[in-house]
């Protein structure tokens, strides 16, 4: 570290020697737009090859000073920029006109960015407008069917949980899929840092609100420069920056209202008794037993003394019967608010940006609330005319009531199992069922209100992220820049559970509490040449540089038990110290990068790139890895032929080629370990742990991708078509190695998967004019293959059934075929798909006692194979309106994890979802679902039977604003008052029959276990009314 | 200019060289394999490690080897559904039981595994003696060889033909490793060694270990510990002198006694505060905060009204079996039913939680020993049928005045029930189980399909 702050010092110091020494004088100006005349406030004025500039006033007048000879550069979204000589003139007044879709937008790569024009990579840019004040706690939700190719999948409804994000399918099996993050240049934290309950993450301690652009690096071209790290893509966020000129406040105030998005039927008393009333009578026939006799089912169920009796506290039968929908106690209306301010302003010299925000949400799921408040300071200076420093620094505080995981009995959803005859109450006691001193056996299951009611567990986390700079101009063209930054997350988890949890928490007789630290401490060193110029026909700009990484992660635990009374939470008041770790592990990266691109005649574009990236993860004989990238790209709309055609704008062709790779492999699984857990009843004891692999390094990933960027009719539908080929190899695995060495398994490099697929984005502007309507679609395609496992079985999900398997895509649902029921007497089928000697698959079908003859087949396929979203946007006046859709499909999801229990036929007392009244029966033997037979199986075994199609169309956002008119406005001497409301998930479209298709269970996801449901929390639908005052 | 910033640039990118050093992390809550063995202490807390291997490593709950896997294996494995029922839902134990083993068991893959496991950290002991301090050296050697050999014994008895059936010289044994493991390369690879090798290894081990170890030694190995595995081993193979004399060795030692009454010997959470009664040659130690007893998972069950008791309850056992005993034999009264109108009834033995699980207990040393100066017609240390009635005292049973073969392994089976011993009786006196034969393939263990995806060449036992 010390070598790079000294080298960065020395860079510094030899820059001081080149102070400009030109003569200076003052040009001004005003600047106006083509369409209405007026001054255009807020447009960037630079004086090209210089790091100097200004912005224009709130009139669009600027003042700049300049050298002589200089050449001006106007740019402002939206509108094309404008060079224009100076000359001798002071005064320079400039018209600039709209850009359909601006080419001329700056996309943010990599150490630099680049003119949108100019890219030959596919880099999938969002802007905030596309995301802002939108109710999900992390961006990376936002971007949601907003950029093509880029997959993202919530989970579920718990708040500021992880998020599955896939940028051009999934590549990788046991290292990580999630891309790469990385804020104002640094890469951040993002992956689960809790102890409790599913994943969470870290990007919730980010205001969305902050950020100005997301740029995603997508092929191997913009990713290269990340080297082993941008296999799944790269997310840059960049946050907002000051703008000269006068102040602007900007303060918003939303509050609104989130339901669960989806309740599913569940039988209540009367359809449960009746249903039951039919199992019972089925499975005493088959046993030969009179519904009658006292050891019969029915009776169990039903008799004096039997389940249902037990169960409602003696009211079932009763005139104190009772009808309880237990799943909606899971439920609860989720109100939330959110504050924003915004101050940014500044003058030539220095700007600034500043915000402040206070979110407070409460979740649909009851327990369930999240909590933030984040500020945000970012300063540009130009400390000299050479020299620019800066600072970006954030602070956020987050607390987070969590729930467990979905596989707990307190998951609140859990609660939709329990029989619709338990009172929710216990009549005995008057407090909730199952609370002690009452019976803490009724209900069927453990209840989780129980959970919400006697115990919490709070995620609190403090989060900085500051990043500084230095950029120094050497030369007309040549800069340096240094930064330096951090990304700290100091989290805590608190955990309490009241002697009322027993029957969950085993150990809470006497309490149980629970108290985590963790401490992720992440510095950033970038130290980088950058270099432009313009000779003529040829334009070159390059980027060479170094970066450092040095992460840490520490954390810390201790467990009480055995608490005088639950007034007593804190573990100074454990008579038991039951259990306390404390861990510690930490990763490096030194990186070199380079970049060149080339420009001849503004239309042939090529690119170079390339990274050397050595990490503490990789083994002794492959410290480093590189990384290389080429790209072209032809502005074909630039040549004689098509340059001044009236239908086609812009038409360019591009295409890259080049490696990335995936280092996100854990921390030292290159090296043999010994570990010291291995005591024994006290006498301390160590082990070998792991068997080293000096030979151990990245995935890689090769990449090509065929693109082509058009614009028609002056730009007003232009968009991107891309093909993409990714192929991945080298993949980490978990290798079985003979078990006689000790050992069971080694990490090593083998296998490989593929990914391709086709990108489409489709911009419009359909009227322009008073109306302004605009259209953005973008969809994808993606195939994945895995073709090389050696061999190897890899399952996980929901009773193992996802599994990893040559030829197949990743995770496939592996399992046996359901061959439905047999009319004649209600058996559940399943086809033997045996394989003959002759190659033939055996079609016939055996029943319940021959499922274990049955082979498994693949019978779904967890990945989507199309997605994308469009918006559409309109305004006219001061209304504005914008509706949203996105959509997934081709994707399937497994519903055993809910189904093996609630949509089983009866086989369990569980309560059963609406559909199982469809079970056969003498009347209706056309049916899928098998004759319901209490406690005997029938057909709910794992099967294909629980596999469902989980395409869906989201109608995803909505809104609506009015902006006041000036005239009204400017006499409470506002800026701007624009009212709005919005919403989330109004509707959804889809066949898949549980709570959301949007679904991954905390509990059974894993890198390649996708598409399982288990109670899991639907989505919330949020409506919210806001308002936004610009002063 | 130019060359400033050239030199500039050479500068900084020669002097970021020396980052490259910034690369070698070490590990925090682990160490490197290099410096985990270099003192005594280092040594000895390996040794420790490999009784945690013994006692139920890492995460797998059900107990290992000695832990409960090597005996509920072998119990399993001889149940016949008269005396024994398995009402669980572990489709690897529903196989032994059925004696249905698929090459995909998890038990047997597991014993195998975790056998491996401790023999790896024994391995690492017996390869970095020279660190040990001289006067801790033999007992560490000591003990680090007993456990290589005890568990080679056991993984031979296992997955191999019993001793004597057929050729012993060519019958397949289990691989022998006896070096730790670095690193794996294609010489890892290892084939199995015959009956007789594995069997000459393990005798080897055990008797060197018995040289070397002292008298007492807490609850880790001692002399008698590594004689009584010996006194097992030759009785395996019917070596009645050498079994004999080693269960007279151990006797003789004087270090333990037979406890009263029965039911004392057993739950020792519950009945000795945790410790080792004095019946007990060597068990391995459970408390609650370390280590899982693999017997009590599967054959113990919870009692409302015995605090401290747990269990799935999944080995039921019935009446054929409980009719063995004579009227007022206490050992045929230690059987529980967990409710008054429960129609499952669990043995005694394992009930406890968090109790030590006996691997050999005094009795067996004196039923080996009545058995085998019965079939030699000798009386070393004592005669045989005043060992068979110091059993029979125990259990509050009258005396014996004659003895047959027959009575001493009926004695045997009803004092040591569901101990482990069962399917390795069986056929070492050419029983049956059921209807299969003591030499049925379906008696022994298969090796598991995942060593042989890895190594074909590996040989399977028959009918697999």
């Amino acid at each position: 570290m010390r070598h790079i702050l000294r080298m960065s010092i020395f860079g510094l110091s030899w820059c001081v020697a080149l102070l400009a020494n030109a003569q200076d004088r003052t040009v001004t100006g005003k600047v106006t737009s083509s369409e209405d005349g007026t001054g255009m406030p807020g447009v960037s004025v630079a004086v090209k090859g210089t790091a100097r500039g200004s912005n224009t006033d709130a009139e669009g007048n600027y003042k700049v000073s300049v050298a002589d000879n200089a050449t001006l550069i106007f740019s402002f979204v939206g509108f094309a920029a404008i060079e224009e000589k100076i000359g001798n003139r002071s005064v320079i007044n400039i018209q600039m006109k709209a850009d359909a879709k601006s080419l001329s937008e700056v996309v943010v790569t990599g150490y630099g960015s680049q003119i949108k024009r100019d890219l030959t990579g596919n880099i999938a840019q969002v802007k905030a407008k596309d995301f802002e004040n939108m109710p999900v706690p992390s961006v990376d939700q936002a971007l949601q069917g907003k950029a093509a190719g880029v997959f993202v999948n919530s989970g579920g409804g718990k708040l500021g949980q992880a998020v599955t994000v896939r940028v051009r399918g999934n590549s990788s099996i046991s290292a990580s899929s999630q891309p790469l993050y990385v804020v104002d240049g640094v890469p951040v934290t993002s992956d689960d840092q809790s102890n409790y309950g599913g994943d969470t993450n870290p990007l919730a301690d980010i205001n969305p609100n902050d950020i100005e652009s997301i740029e995603i690096l997508k092929d191997a071209s913009a990713g290269a420069i990340y080297g082993a790290r941008a296999a799944n893509g790269v997310v840059l966020i960049s946050t907002k920056r000051g703008k000269a000129g006068k102040t602007s406040v900007s303060i918003n105030y939303q509050a609104g209202s989130a339901q669960a998005t989806k309740r599913l039927p569940f039988l209540n008393t009367e359809q449960y008794e009746k249903f039951y009333r039919q199992a019972a009578a089925y499975a005493d026939g088959l046993d030969g037993l009179d519904v009658n006799d006292p050891n019969s089912y029915t009776q169990g169920l039903f008799g004096a003394g039997g389940f249902l009796d037990y169960y409602s506290y003696g009211t079932y039968g009763t005139p104190k019967q009772t009808d309880n929908n237990w799943q909606e106690k899971a439920f609860q209306k989720g109100p939330m608010q959110q504050m924003d301010m915004q101050i940014s302003g500044g003058n030539e010299k220095t700007k600034f940006f500043m915000s402040g925000q206070y979110l407070n949400q409460t979740g649909t799921l009851i327990g369930n609330k999240l909590e933030r408040i984040s500020g945000r300071l970012n300063i540009d200076h130009q400390a000299t005319n050479w020299l620019n420093v800066g600072l970006m620094m954030s602070l956020s505080r987050g607390d987070n009531w969590r729930l467990p995981d979905d596989n707990a009995f307190s998951n609140p959803l859990q609660a939709a199992a329990l029989t619709p005859h338990t009172p929710f109450i216990d009549p005995n006691t008057g407090l909730s069922a199952g609370a002690p001193p009452g019976d803490i056996n009724i209900p069927l299951y453990y209840n989780p209100i129980l959970s919400v009611e006697y115990a919490k567990f709070v995620q609190t986390s403090y989060r900085n992220l500051t990043n500084t700079y230095a950029q120094a101009t050497i030369l007309p063209g040549l800069k340096f820049r240094t930064e330096f930054g951090v990304d700290v997350l100091n989290q805590n988890e608190e955990g309490y559970f009241q002697s009322q949890t027993v029957r969950n928490q085993t150990r809470a007789a006497n309490g149980i509490g629970s108290n985590y630290g963790t401490f992720v401490t992440n510095y950033n060193a970038n130290n980088f040449f950058s270099f432009n110029k313009e000779i003529g026909i040829h334009n070159i700009d390059a980027t060479v540089g170094m970066s450092y990484q040095q992460s840490q992660t520490k954390r810390n635990f201790v467990e009480g038990t055995n608490f005088p009374s639950d007034s007593y939470r804190k573990i100074a008041s454990a008579a038991i110290k039951s259990d306390g770790t404390s861990t510690e592990t930490n990763f490096r990266f030194l990186s070199y990068f380079a970049r060149a691109n080339y420009r001849l005649k503004d239309r042939y574009l090529v690119g170079l790139s390339a990274r050397v990236d050595g990490s503490s993860r990789f083994g002794k004989n492959s410290r480093y890895g590189f990384f290389p990238a080429v790209s072209a790209g032809w502005v074909i709309s630039e040549e004689s032929f098509l340059k001044n055609n009236r239908i086609v704008s812009f038409l360019k062709i591009r295409a890259s080629h080049g490696l990335t790779g995936n280092s996100e492999i854990g921390d030292f699984p290159q090296l043999g370990l010994f570990q010291g857990d291995a005591g024994y009843v006290g006498a301390p004891g160590q082990r070998p742990s792991q068997i080293a692999n000096p030979d151990l390094k990245w995935e890689t990933t090769t990449q090509t991708d065929i693109g082509l960027d058009f614009g028609l009719l002056n730009n007003r539908i232009n968009g991107e078509i891309d093909y993409y080929i990714k192929n991945t190899n080298d993949l980490l695995l978990e290798v079985n190695v003979p078990g006689t060495t000790g050992f069971s398994r080694q990490f090593k490099n083998v296998g490989a998967l593929e990914n391709k697929g086709f990108e489409f984005v489709l911009n419009t502007q359909n009227t322009v004019g008073k109306l302004k309507w605009n259209t953005s679609l973008n969809f994808a395609t993606n195939a994945n293959k895995v073709t090389d496992v050696q061999g190897q079985i890899i399952e996980g999900g929901v009773r193992n059934m996802n599994r990893v398997m040559e030829g197949q895509p990743i995770g496939v649902f592996f399992t046996r075929e359901y061959a439905g029921v047999n009319p004649d007497n209600g058996d559940a089928l399943f086809y033997k798909n045996t394989k003959a000697a002759d190659g033939s698959i055996d079609r016939s079908t055996v029943t319940n006692g021959g499922y274990n003859s049955t082979e498994r087949v693949v019978v779904g396929n967890p990945n989507p194979k199309f997605f994308g979203g469009i918006t559409n946007t309109l305004s006219y006046g001061g209304i504005d309106f914008s509706i949203f859709f996105n959509g997934v499909s081709g994707n399937d999801v497994n519903f055993y994890g809910v189904g093996q229990y609630s949509s089983a036929n009866g086989i369990y007392e569980d309560n059963q979802t609406t559909d199982q009244l469809n079970a056969w029966t003498p009347d209706n033997r056309n049916t899928d679902v098998p004759q319901a037979r209490y406690l005997i199986t029938n057909g709910s075994q794992p099967s294909s039977r629980y596999i469902f199609d989980g395409s869906y169309l989201r109608l995803r956002t909505l809104s609506l604003g009015y902006t006041l008119p000036k005239s009204i406005t400017s006499r409470a001497k506002l800026e701007r008052v624009r009212v709005y409301v919005s919403a989330m998930n109004l509707a959804t479209f889809t066949k898949y029959k549980g709570w959301d298709p949007e679904v991954n269970s905390d509990t059974f996801t894993s890198n390649f276990a996708q598409g399982n449901d288990f109670y899991t929390p639907p989505q919330p639908r949020t409506i919210l009314f806001g308002i936004n005052i610009g002063l | 200019m130019k060359k400033i910033f050239l030199l500039g640039t050479v500068v900084a990118l020669t002097t970021l060289n020396g980052c490259d050093k910034k690369l070698d992390v070490a590990p925090t809550q682990t160490i490197d394999q290099t410096v985990a063995l270099n003192a005594s202490k280092d040594v000895e807390a390996a040794l420790i490690g490999a009784y945690d291997a013994l006692q139920g490593a890492s995460t797998n709950t059900n107990g290992d080897t000695y832990a409960g896997g090597y005996q509920y294996t072998s119990e399993l494995l001889a149940a016949v559904t008269t005396e024994v029922r398995f009402g669980g839902t572990f489709a690897n134990l529903q196989e032994l039981f059925r004696k249905e083993l698929t090459t995909i068991n998890t038990t047997a893959e597991t014993l195998w595994l975790r056998s491996y496991l401790a023999i790896n950290r024994a391995n690492n002991v017996l390869a970095n003696l020279d660190k040990v301090t001289d006067a801790k050296r033999s007992r560490v050697e000591g003990e680090a060889l007993f456990i290589r050999g005890a568990v080679y014994f056991e993984l031979v008895r296992l997955y191999g033909k019993q001793w004597g059936d057929g050729n012993n010289a060519s019958n397949p044994g289990v691989p022998l490793v006896l070096t730790p493991t670095t690193a794996v390369t294609e010489a890892n690879k290892v084939p199995r060694s015959t009956v007789a090798e594995v069997y000459a290894q393990a005798i080897d081990d055990l008797t060197k270990a018995e040289a070397a170890l002292p008298v007492a030694n807490s609850f880790y190995a001692n002399k008698s510990v590594a004689a009584a595995i010996l006194a097992r081993l030759y009785l395996q193979q019917g070596n009645f002198a050498a079994a004999r004399d080693a269960a007279n060795r151990v006797i003789a030692s004087g270090r333990y006694r037979l406890v009263t009454p029965f039911g004392a010997a057993f739950n020792t959470k519950l009945n000795n505060g945790g410790a080792n009664p004095a019946e007990y040659v060597f068990a391995i130690q459970v408390n609650d905060q370390d280590g899982s007893n693999g017997m009590n998972t599967f054959f113990g069950t919870t009692i409302g009204s015995i605090p401290g008791t747990a269990g799935r309850g999944d080995i039921r056992i019935q009446p054929a079996h409980i009719a063995f005993y004579e009227a007022g034999d206490a050992r045929g009264a230690f059987f529980i039913k967990p409710s008054a109108n429960s129609a499952n009834v669990f043995t005694y033995k394992f009930l406890d939680r968090f109790g030590n699980v006996p691997v050999v207990r005094l009795s067996e040393m004196i039923l080996t020993r009545a058995e085998a100066n019965f079939r030699l017609g000798t009386t070393v240390g004592a005669a045989p049928l005043a060992d068979v009635n110091a059993i029979r005292t125990r259990a509050g049973l009258p005396s014996l005045t004659t003895l047959t073969l027959a009575a001493i392994l009926k004695e045997r089976k009803l004092e040591l029930a569901f101990e482990g011993h069962a399917i390795h009786d069986i056929k070492r006196t050419g029983g049956t189980v059921g209807t299969l034969p003591f030499n049925s393939p379906k008696l022994i263990l298969p090796v598991p399909q995942r060593e042989r995806d890895i190594f074909p060449l590996l040989v399977q036992n028959e009918g697999y």
